[in-house]
């Protein structure tokens, strides 16, 4: 049996539906993301489930108990935002007691958990000090400490990366995902970043226009994506019309298909010409034109001297098994 | 970067209109502790008297005490009715911060003679009879406090990110009350305070709506000032420095506040 079940979960805003008949199953202790584009709706339902937005229909279950109707001070569940939300007025230590405080847990008790938490997320000697006296990633740290002080049965985390460099983000989704692993604690994250949905998930439900699209772990969702839809947000899919895909294969093809751009290669049978590259570190991407069709070829990039020239005549092999019909 | 002529010209320009704007406050100033200046350049003696008649003066200590109880009762009120009203607009109703907007400015948008023309008329008699006394006053300097306040808090509000926050919170067990009792208000503190002190300022310096719908019957400071007018100048000028220093310190303490927020 799920530990969340979302069922037939509608949401309206006067005539304007934001999602629909919303369906979908959780276990306990799995990592879950909802990936989509902005305005899809996930962070709607993540504010849906937090109990923090009205639903116009259907039922949230935790552990068998519907918690539509529970107050979001009722339902046992933390959540993270991105903007941290942090209480400016309170110290780091302040901000995760606070929680505690309100479920008049016992001053040693308190203390004691704060001073785990905080040690948890690698903050213990930032204890004393006001949100505007940290950097945007401890304030995510302190408010991922403050989530889990209060022993919630669900974490909830609204894009919390979002709003941080490069380097920081990469180094906080591997310290979420751990506590996560360590706690066993079924956690949903809203991103629309494909690589930390790619990263940090057991599992990946894809939405688009208020509809799940797509659900599954993360090779699933980037090795066999269902529609066009999924193919282009996950991965830099060539996606091609059936009458264009039957000029560059040259064989009868029924609908439009999907390849993956490391599932073509130099030196096979297809003329190509390369028209530009660019580096992405360890990969080179390049973009080929073959029998008329621009193709987008990503290759690793070895040395420099295996580098095409923009001009170079190449000829280009695709991996049948890579080949996707899509709808 | 400015070039040192520039630069000059520019700090000769602060100067001259820093004495400008400081010279009669000297002047005022030198003639409050004057024994006497008349026919001469500089005065003839110099003496505390004139301070030492003013603040021994009961009618001036009541007019005083009376200025700064209508203040404190405008802002009490202000205090009591906005902070609510900022909360439920900007937490459950932000757009109506635009209207909000529109109608603080509406006090300022009638002039005030014309303005205490109509109070007069619609306070003077029947069941809300309150000309001649300081409830009208405590209501209509509330309203010149709105604009005040309501901006200094609305930026406040608007730099603490309140949905967030009071969300925040409400995962976290606390109920709206509590959320808004512990969290929002202490992050308005110093916006609050620093309109307070200002509109404090401003207030105590009001005259027209004083003198027109309360006059002697209700004296303030200022309407004390206006109606002494007439006695010795040393005297009022002790007046105006004592009121000015009073103001000054004020201000000095908001400014002070409002730094302190950075």
């Amino acid at each position: 049996m799920s530990f969340l079940s979302i069922q037939k979960l509608d949401k309206r805003y006067g005539t304007t539906s934001i999602f629909t008949g919303i369906d979908c199953e959780i276990a306990r202790g799995e990592f879950v993301t909802l990936l989509g584009p902005s305005g899809c709706g996930k962070s709607t339902l993540l504010r849906c489930i937090a109990g923090l937005t009205d639903v116009s229909g259907g039922r949230i279950l935790v552990d068998g108990q519907d918690i539509v109707p529970l107050p979001p001070q009722k339902r046992g569940i933390g959540m993270v935002f991105q903007s941290y939300a942090l209480f400016p007025n309170m110290t780091a230590a302040q901000n995760v007691a606070f929680g505690l405080r309100m479920q008049k847990v016992g001053k040693t008790e308190s203390d004691k958990r704060v001073v785990d938490a905080l040690a948890m997320v690698e903050l213990g000697e930032f204890a004393a000090r006001y949100p505007s006296q940290l950097s945007g990633g401890q304030c995510q740290r302190v408010a991922l400490a403050r989530s889990l002080v209060t022993r919630p049965r669900l974490l909830l985390l609204d894009e919390p990366l979002s709003a941080l460099d490069a380097r920081i983000r990469k180094l906080l989704r591997e310290q979420i995902r751990g506590i996560q692993q360590e706690l066993g604690l079924t956690t949903i994250f809203v991103t629309h970043d494909q690589e930390e949905a790619l990263t940090m998930s057991d599992r990946i439900f894809l939405m688009n226009a208020g509809q799940i699209v797509q659900s599954g772990d993360a090779e699933t969702l980037y090795t066999a994506p269902v529609d066009a839809f999924a193919a282009g947000f996950i991965g830099n899919y060539n996606l091609l019309d059936a009458c264009v895909a039957e000029a560059l294969l040259r064989r009868t093809m029924t609908c439009r298909i999907a390849i993956r751009p490391e599932a073509i290669g130099f030196g096979g049978d297809i003329d190509a010409q390369i028209k530009g590259h660019s580096l992405l570190g360890n990969v080179i991407r390049y973009r080929v034109e073959a029998r008329g069709v621009e193709l987008v070829v990503d290759v690793l990039n070895r040395s420099a001297a295996d580098l095409h020239a923009t001009g170079t005549l190449v000829g280009l092999s695709i991996d049948d098994s890579a080949i996707r019909e899509v709808a | 970067m400015s070039t040192k002529p520039a630069a000059l010209y520019h700090r000769i320009v602060v100067w001259a209109l820093f004495a400008m704007l400081l010279l009669p406050l000297l002047g005022t100033f030198l003639y409050s502790i004057s024994t006497s200046w008349s026919a001469t350049v500089l005065p003839d003696g110099l003496t505390l008297k004139w301070y030492i008649q003013l603040w021994t003066e009961p009618r001036f200590l009541n007019a005083f005490l009376q200025s700064i109880l209508v203040c404190v009762g405008a802002l009490l009120l202000a205090t009591v009715l906005i902070l609510p009203l900022l909360f439920v607009v900007h937490y459950h109703f932000p757009k109506l911060d635009g209207l909000m907007n529109v109608l603080i400015l509406l006090p300022f948008a009638v002039p005030p003679v014309v303005s205490s023309v109509g109070l007069l008329q619609l306070y003077g008699s029947g069941p809300l009879a309150m000309t001649g006394t300081p409830w009208i006053l405590v209501g209509c300097y509330f309203t010149i406090a709105l604009p005040f306040m309501y901006r200094a808090i609305t930026n406040n509000l608007l730099a603490i990110n309140i949905r967030d926050l009071m969300d925040a919170a409400h995962l976290l067990g606390a109920s709206t009350w509590k959320a808004a009792l512990l969290v929002i208000l202490p992050n308005l503190r110093k916006g609050l305070v620093v309109s307070l002190l200002l509109s404090f300022s401003f207030l105590f310096a009001e005259f027209v709506f004083a003198n027109l719908l309360v006059g002697t019957r209700y004296e303030t400071l200022q309407v004390y000032l206006n109606n002494m007018r007439n006695s010795s100048g040393h005297f009022s000028s002790a007046l105006v420095i004592s009121y000015f220093f009073f103001v000054l310190m004020f201000t000095w303490i908001a400014n002070r506040l409002n730094r302190d927020r950075g």
